[in-house]
């Protein structure tokens, strides 16, 4: 997966034959090859030419426009030709099929939840963390018991009221607290970069999503309307914490990131500020590139968010089989 | 995945120039008429069919050898830049 960040304020890009040409003023900052590129996102104020953004189209390579926070406003994205009848089956699915996936995703939330404590209790046991990996392990059995869609959100629920206040006891650096998950807006450093880590992984999600022609709004445990691609928050479910909660613990307890130095605050919120979305983007950019193991082989975590879109779609056209969420482990 | 060399020889002015910035799009140019591309199958076809357009029968002449992971251990260079890697994101 190759994509082009435009974290910069006040660049530009430009078409120069087979390339992007990213400049500030008159000066040329880098140049993107197009044939390689696969997306690109624009977080604030960048501005591209109407070519480059024609080329784009040309090679259908989506453009996300993105708030300085990681807050999609929308996509460019070339006109659909042709066949579009993967929608209508998403759409056909039966309720139960529909219950049992989400019966998946929670469980394989909160066991994943349950193997980034445990990983972390290893090292610095706490006293109530312990308890919390029972809760989720037990929970995670429930999850696939429930009959209906609201049972299982309480699961849901109950999962996340007792990870987070945990997962704040594994921060190992002064300045950054977590008691629990604020959002609309994040009020504290570490709320900000799980709302900028979840947000930026999700734009991607989307992106993969349409790529494979799935209707993103179509989804299962989250219930979409007009303004929310349920699917790809049902498919995020599964990397929050493998990926994000994860990237964020090491960026704050290796000491990459600065309480001070790298957060904003305004609009009564707290958010990352330009440095410190840089960090955040080339350290997220390195854990999805390192290679794991998983059933099929070793792959790169890019590769892994494919496979499990793409297996999404085969349990469309295939509704006896359960779609399996990616574990750890 | 593999790496690609390409060469070409073309007496147009015209359509060596074309066939450069093709080919800079799809990989690194090592010399002045050779390039590097490390590509997964699909672009390669698609640069292959980009660059045909371009070729003129009996005047051109345009090579393309792929380096197997077994050979590309093998590699030596005597100057001029660092072989050419897969791409990767870019962050501004």
């Amino acid at each position: 997966m190759r994509t082009l960040y435009l974290s910069q304020q006040g660049c530009w890009v430009t078409l120069k034959q087979e390339f992007l040409r990213v400049l500030s003023g008159r000066q040329e900052l880098y140049t993107v090859p197009l044939p390689t590129l696969q997306q690109v996102l624009i977080f604030g104020y960048a501005q591209m030419t109407t070519q480059a953004i024609r080329a784009c189209l040309v090679r259908e390579i989506p453009i996300a426009y993105l708030s300085q926070t990681g807050y999609c406003y929308g996509r460019v994205m070339p006109l659909a030709r042709g066949y579009r009848g993967l929608a209508q089956r998403q759409q056909a699915m039966a309720e139960q099929w529909r219950l049992q996936t989400a019966q998946q995703i929670v469980r394989a939330k909160l066991l994943n939840s349950r193997v980034l404590l445990m990983r972390q209790l290893r090292e610095t046991p706490t006293a109530s963390g312990a308890m919390v990996v029972n809760s989720l392990s037990h929970l995670a059995a429930r999850a696939l018991q429930t009959d209906r869609l609201e049972p299982l959100l309480g699961i849901e629920g109950i999962g996340a009221a007792l990870y987070f206040p945990e997962l704040g006891n594994c921060l190992r650096q002064e300045g950054f607290i977590l008691l629990t998950r604020t959002r609309r807006p994040p009020t504290n450093p570490v709320n900000a970069l799980l709302s900028f880590g979840y947000s930026v992984l999700w734009n991607h999600l989307f992106t993969l999503i349409e790529l494979q022609d799935l209707h993103p709004y179509e989804g299962c445990l989250h219930r979409g309307n007009r303004q929310h691609a349920a699917l790809v928050s049902d498919l995020l479910e599964e990397f929050r914490a493998p990926i994000i909660d994860s990237l964020m613990l090491s960026l704050i307890n290796r000491r990459i990131l600065d309480a001070d130095q790298d957060f904003m605050y305004e609009k009564g919120g707290c958010f990352l500020n330009e440095t410190g979305r840089k960090k955040f983007l080339k350290s997220f950019l390195e854990r999805m590139s390192i290679k794991i193991k998983t059933q099929t082989g070793t792959q790169p975590f890019w590769d892994v968010l494919t496979q499990q879109v793409r297996q999404y779609k085969q349990c469309i056209f295939n509704p006896e089989q359960v779609y399996q969420p990616y574990q750890i482990r | 995945m593999l790496l690609y060399i390409v060469c070409y020889d073309t007496p147009s002015d015209k359509r060596r120039k074309k066939m450069a910035d093709i080919l800079e799009g799809y990989g690194k140019r090592v010399q002045y008429s050779v390039f590097e591309c490390v590509l997964p199958l699909e672009q390669y076809q698609e640069l292959k069919k980009r660059l045909r357009k371009r070729y003129k029968e009996g005047e051109d002449c345009i090579r393309f050898y792929p380096i197997s992971q077994h050979t590309l251990t093998q590699v030596d260079l005597w100057g001029g830049p660092s072989l050419a890697q897969e791409p990767g994101s870019v962050i501004i």
